[in-house]
């Protein structure tokens, strides 16, 4: 047996016996990330199904100048309400999304044949809160537009067609895959995360713990080499990582199985393959993370002053995820070669179903093992450090 | 047997470089008990360190049964078995598993471990806690279980800092038996302790030390006669050069 699988083996051992850790790595993460995407997901959608369905209450000022109009928007699922006093204010303050105004000529004009004048009154600085329902009233008075337009060509006896030289046919090629959300723009980064950090407390532990706890000293007596002792413990907190990284996709997967589907936005609905080749996406960003976190915390005196600056890594996989929701560029191959950038961009690939080439994987899965692997080159030479044990 | 030549060590500090240990040798032999007394700071930790590889000498040499310590670290802490210091076990192992998991860095085959273990559970006495976890043990049974672990490979050579450290009287009295067995068994036994009349009653051979240099090397009648004192206790003083930090 080698010295580093006896001490993979002696760590993940001491780890599981850890009720903590083992509560955090196999009940809170799996339980939290899908809770988070399908909770999101599911309130998204509903949202969008009732903007989108339910009657809507439109204040119209002047309702009673254009009855036709008033009475056909009725009959679309609209119910015409009383109007606010100030129509301005009360769109700015949120208490209406949208009010139509009728215009006072609007009957004279009518009957003249001319344009006669409606004002939508709405916010365009809330999209994402009543986008929606501008769209759905402009459509709405879009229709009753080209109607009665038709219907008047009609009455005087030209075709409808020529008042359209232009078909404007939309194809929209969106996939239900690649549509997005917010939702679908935080999955990469949890998985990053967790890749990346998800073995902190092992790492912890295992070196700045065995520290405190005075066991790195008589296990340094032994036989066994520096090399083979940090890869030992740089293994098992990818070990670990791995394992509730597993667990954590596994409950993603069942949490979408037990929801009602028309609730949640399917394209987060990830199928087992998809899941499979995540988890191959994210597997060097494990093992840079284990090595990274065993590198730094074996540096550390004791598990308070470790605690103390890991979580700044937290911060290094949200940077591409920022960068890439500040400036939406298109993939380039060279970012493939970024750590975290790549892993971000592949995911984002695999989740919208588009596929990916041979020399991509290579570029993304050789990049961030090779700086894992330097990475560990580093640890295993720092751990040779005289300072490490004798600290007493 | 474990031969110290010329040792030298020193440590960068805030107020400059401070020379933990100068120049320090002596031989310890096997089927003997070699005991490395001096005042607190005098560098026996150090020395030890350097003994067991955790260290390496800015000058000198170790040699573990014949072998270079600087050429072959890792054949020379297969030959010592070491109480450093330092002596955390795991406590959410059992003891036995804390021992089982040194002999198996050791290179040793699970039989051979499991026989080890229950010659040194007989002879520490650790029967009533072995398969318990180590989280709340006593100080006595934390150190007996170190030592255990740290002699499970059967090392001709043992090397213990400050053992007694921390243990009431009946642990102390058992230790000290155990490592007369130790010694009757052929071994060659070194520790260190600035407790004077624990070396005087277990040691065939005293290495005394003061600020990091030998001051003193010898059996307890020979220290006594080249210091002219009938009294070991006197002796002791007059070769350090004061009593500081010696019976503390």
């Amino acid at each position: 047996m080698s010295a580093w699988w006896i001490v993979f083996r002696k760590e993940l051992l001491d780890a599981l016996r850890d009720r903590r850790m083992v509560l955090v790595a196999f009940v809170v993460m799996p339980l939290a990330i899908p809770l988070i995407l399908a909770g999101m997901s599911a309130l998204g959608a509903r949202k969008q199904i009732e903007k989108l369905e339910a009657t809507l209450d439109l204040p119209v000022i002047g309702a009673e100048r254009a009855p036709n109009l008033t009475a056909w928007l009725a009959s679309h699922n609209l119910r015409i309400v009383a109007p606010p006093v100030d129509a301005d204010a009360a769109v700015r303050n949120q208490e209406r999304e949208v009010v139509l105004r009728i215009d006072a000529s609007f009957g004279t004009d009518w009957r003249a044949g001319r344009p006669a004048r409606v004002e939508l009154i709405f916010d365009s600085s809330r999209p994402i809160q009543s986008g929606t329902t501008i769209n759905r009233v402009r459509n709405l008075l879009d229709a009753y537009d080209r109607e009665v337009g038709t219907l008047r060509l009609v009455a005087r006896g030209v075709h409808p067609a020529v008042s359209s030289p232009l078909q404007v046919s939309a194809r929209d090629v969106a996939t239900p895959e690649s549509r997005f959300d917010l939702a679908q723009q935080l999955l990469p980064y949890l998985l990053l995360l967790l890749a990346f950090i998800g073995g902190m407390q092992l790492a912890i532990d295992s070196t700045a713990g065995e520290r405190e706890r005075h066991s790195l000293e008589p296990l340094l007596t032994t036989p066994a080499s520096r090399e083979a002792i940090i890869s030992g413990k740089i293994l098992a907190t990818a070990a670990f990582t791995l394992m509730s990284i597993v667990v954590t996709l596994f409950a993603y997967r069942l949490a979408f199985a037990l929801m009602p589907s028309e609730q949640v936005d399917l394209s987060l609905d990830v199928p087992l393959p998809a899941l499979a080749r995540l988890f191959i996406v994210i597997l060097p960003i494990v093992m840079l993370g284990a090595t990274l976190l065993t590198a730094l915390a074996a540096f550390a005196r004791s598990y308070r002053e470790a605690q103390g600056y890991l979580p700044l890594l937290i911060f290094l996989p949200m940077i591409p995820t920022l960068f890439l929701m500040v400036a939406p560029v298109r993939t380039q191959t060279w970012m493939l070669a970024v750590p975290f950038l790549s892993q971000n961009q592949l995911i984002l690939r695999i989740l919208r179903a588009e596929p990916v080439s041979a020399t991509e994987w290579i570029i993304s899965l050789g990049s961030a093992l090779l700086l894992a692997g330097v990475a560990w080159f580093v640890a295993a030479r720092l751990y040779h450090r005289e300072e490490l044990a004798a600290s007493g | 047997m474990i031969v110290a030549e010329n040792l030298r060590k020193s440590f960068r500090s805030r107020h400059g470089e401070i020379r933990a240990v100068d120049g320090v040798s002596f031989r310890a032999l096997d089927g003997q008990i070699t005991g490395l007394l001096g005042p607190n700071g005098a560098g026996k930790t150090t020395t030890l360190r350097m003994l067991y590889t955790l260290m390496r000498p800015d000058a000198g040499r170790v040699l573990v049964d014949g072998i270079d310590a600087a050429r072959q670290p890792a054949e020379v802490r297969s030959r010592l078995g070491v109480l450093p210091d330092a002596r955390g076990i795991y406590k959410r192992l059992s003891a036995r598993e804390n021992i089982e998991y040194f002999g198996r860095l050791q290179g040793l085959a699970p039989a051979r471990i499991a026989e080890r273990t229950e010659r040194l559970v007989a002879a520490l006495d650790m029967g009533d806690f072995i398969g318990r976890r180590a989280e709340g043990f006593s100080q006595g049974q934390r150190t007996k279980t170190a030592i255990a672990r740290a002699l499970v490979h059967d090392p001709r050579n043992v090397l213990l800092d400050e053992p007694a450290n921390g243990l009431d009287v009946m642990t102390t009295r058992s230790l000290r038996r155990f490592l007369q067995g130790l010694k009757a068994e052929g071994r060659c036994v070194l520790f260190s302790s600035h407790i004077m009349p624990e070396v005087a009653r277990l040691c065939d051979r005293i290495v005394v030390i003061a600020r990091g240099q030998v001051c003193a090397d010898g059996t307890p009648e020979e220290i006594r006669a080249a210091t002219g004192m009938a009294n070991l206790e006197d002796a002791f003083v007059k070769v350090i050069g004061s009593d500081e930090g010696l019976f503390a």
